[in-house]
């Protein structure tokens, strides 16, 4: 890896970074998160006792809707955007490859999302912390779990945007995180069938990503120890679809004529 | 030196750019003209790397320009452009130079460039809010904010008033003084008659003319000329 590539990579980055920060739509977004995090005290309060564990469920779950939403939204339209409008002309006619701008879309992206997954953290920690419960660090091992299906999620999109309109792309990535959180319950659903129906199920269960690898919210919930081997293999499950999926998209997209 | 040769571009059974031959000289400032649709903007895309030629080839200082390292010598203004629309005039101006490598630029180095396309004064302000003709004026400023010795302009002229139009080829001219060699594709026929050295007209994908600009002419004015050999060709048998 050279230094111009990770120039081009990283100026793209930051380029995508201040444009996906500057969408007031994001701030629409965070806002209605915001609220949502609040409520979790109020709903906590009506939970007999058990306000602490509600709060930190539905705290993370909340996180976790939110961070999707910000997700796909963002993430459904990053490269078609550039395609229809042809404001890649501008950066594909500099000494700037199809890779170069496809990870920088990735990493641009991917920040923005920390960026915003960091702010609804803080407000959660602080409704965790102001309700007792002090510093909830397996929290934030949970959010860093849901970081790599973000991470995941935005290669998905990026992949689908070179070839597909945001409707579809968007459609295609709620599809696919609804198939990938039931992988297992599918595997087990089709157990007692024939052959065939196991056949096809495990090409899925191979083939798609298993997110429910990055749900750890309920264990975080219940203060259950995590083993540092699982992080390392989670880490390396989403690396692997994340490099196979920007491969292809780079692939794709040098592919397409402009 | 810009040389393109049997140059091809098909889409499905659509033959857009039909073989056609170039050699442009350095330091010259070659103004390609046709009607619309006649295929001038999907030339100017394989010249500069965008597009690649079904058939062909094109070499600039005797590199492909789809080879990406070679661009560091190339700037391009695409038609009509749509910016990024949260971006200031200043922060796309230092998204594109940082594309280059070839030198460091300082803020003053680009505060030179905005000055120099009369856009100082709205430097800090979105690029959304700009008017069509500053577009044309920021999309002129990130084709030479590499300094580059090939210049590309795909409809420069277009969208700006009087004024912008007078500054603008004021500008090509001074560069072309420093010995850059310009490309540009237009239908404003009497800035390019003003500008050129050198003219190509194309047709439906295929090159009419090709050579100095009063060879073509022959003492009537471009427009005439122009209208008169498209419409002698156009005409049915």
């Amino acid at each position: 890896m050279n230094t111009i590539f990770l120039q081009n990579v990283l100026t793209v980055a930051k380029n995508t970074f201040k444009e996906t920060v500057r969408n007031k739509i994001l701030y629409g977004i965070l806002a209605f998160a915001l609220v949502y995090m609040l409520f979790t005290l109020f709903l906590g309060s009506i939970s007999l006792g058990e306000d602490l564990h509600v709060i930190r469920s539905l705290g993370l779950a909340g996180i976790y809707l939110f961070s999707i939403i910000i997700t796909v939204f963002l993430g459904s339209s990053l490269l078609y955007k550039e395609i229809e409008r042809k404001t890649l002309y501008f950066v594909l006619s500099k000494p700037v490859s199809h890779a170069h701008l496809v990870l920088g879309k990735f990493f641009g992206l991917l920040a923005s999302v920390a960026v915003a997954v960091a702010g609804m953290a803080l407000v959660y920690l602080s409704v965790v912390a102001f309700k007792g419960g002090g510093f909830d660090v397996l929290a934030l091992l949970s959010i860093f779990y849901q970081m790599l299906e973000m991470a995941l999620l935005i290669a998905l999109s990026i992949f689908f945007s070179t070839f597909s309109m945001p409707l579809m792309s968007t459609l295609y990535a709620v599809l696919i995180i609804y198939i990938g959180h039931s992988l297992d319950l599918l595997v087990s659903s089709v157990a007692k069938s024939s052959v065939a129906a196991k056949a096809i199920v495990k090409v899925i269960y191979y083939l798609l990503p298993n997110l429910s690898k990055f749900d750890i919210r309920d264990l975080v919930a219940y203060g259950t120890h995590i083993p540092f081997t699982q992080t390392l293999l989670v880490i390396a499950y989403a690396l692997v679809y994340i490099v196979v999926l920007l491969y292809m998209a780079s692939y794709l997209f040098e592919k397409r004529e402009l | 030196m810009i040389e393109a040769r049997d140059l091809t571009k098909i889409y499905g059974a659509h033959t857009v750019v039909d073989g056609i031959s170039l050699a442009i000289k350095k330091g010259t400032i070659f103004g390609f003209l046709g009607p619309n649709g006649a295929g001038k903007t999907t030339t100017i895309k394989m010249l500069v790397g965008l597009n690649k030629p079904t058939k062909g080839t094109v070499r600039i200082d005797g590199k492909d320009p789809a080879e990406h390292r070679m661009r560091e010598n190339i700037g391009f203004m695409p038609e009509s452009p749509v910016f990024y629309e949260h971006l200031t005039g200043y922060e796309f101006l230092k998204f594109c130079g940082d594309l280059f490598h070839a030198k460091a630029k300082s803020q003053g180095y680009y505060f030179d460039i905005l000055k120099k396309v009369g856009l100082s004064e709205a430097r800090d302000q979105m690029i959304k809010y700009y008017s069509k003709g500053m577009k044309q004026r920021m999309a002129f400023a990130q084709a030479i904010v590499n300094d580059p010795d090939y210049l590309f302009l795909d409809e420069p002229l277009d969208g700006l008033d009087p004024i912008g139009r007078r500054e603008l080829k004021k500008i090509i001219k001074s560069l072309n003084k420093e010995g850059k060699t310009i490309f540009f594709n237009s239908h404003i026929l009497f800035d390019t008659e003003e500008l050129c050295h050198e003219i190509g007209i194309l047709n439906r994908g295929t090159l009419i003319y090709s050579g100095p600009i009063e060879a073509f002419t022959k003492g009537r004015s471009l427009e005439e000329q122009f209208v008169t050999s498209i419409e002698k060709i156009s005409k049915p048998l």
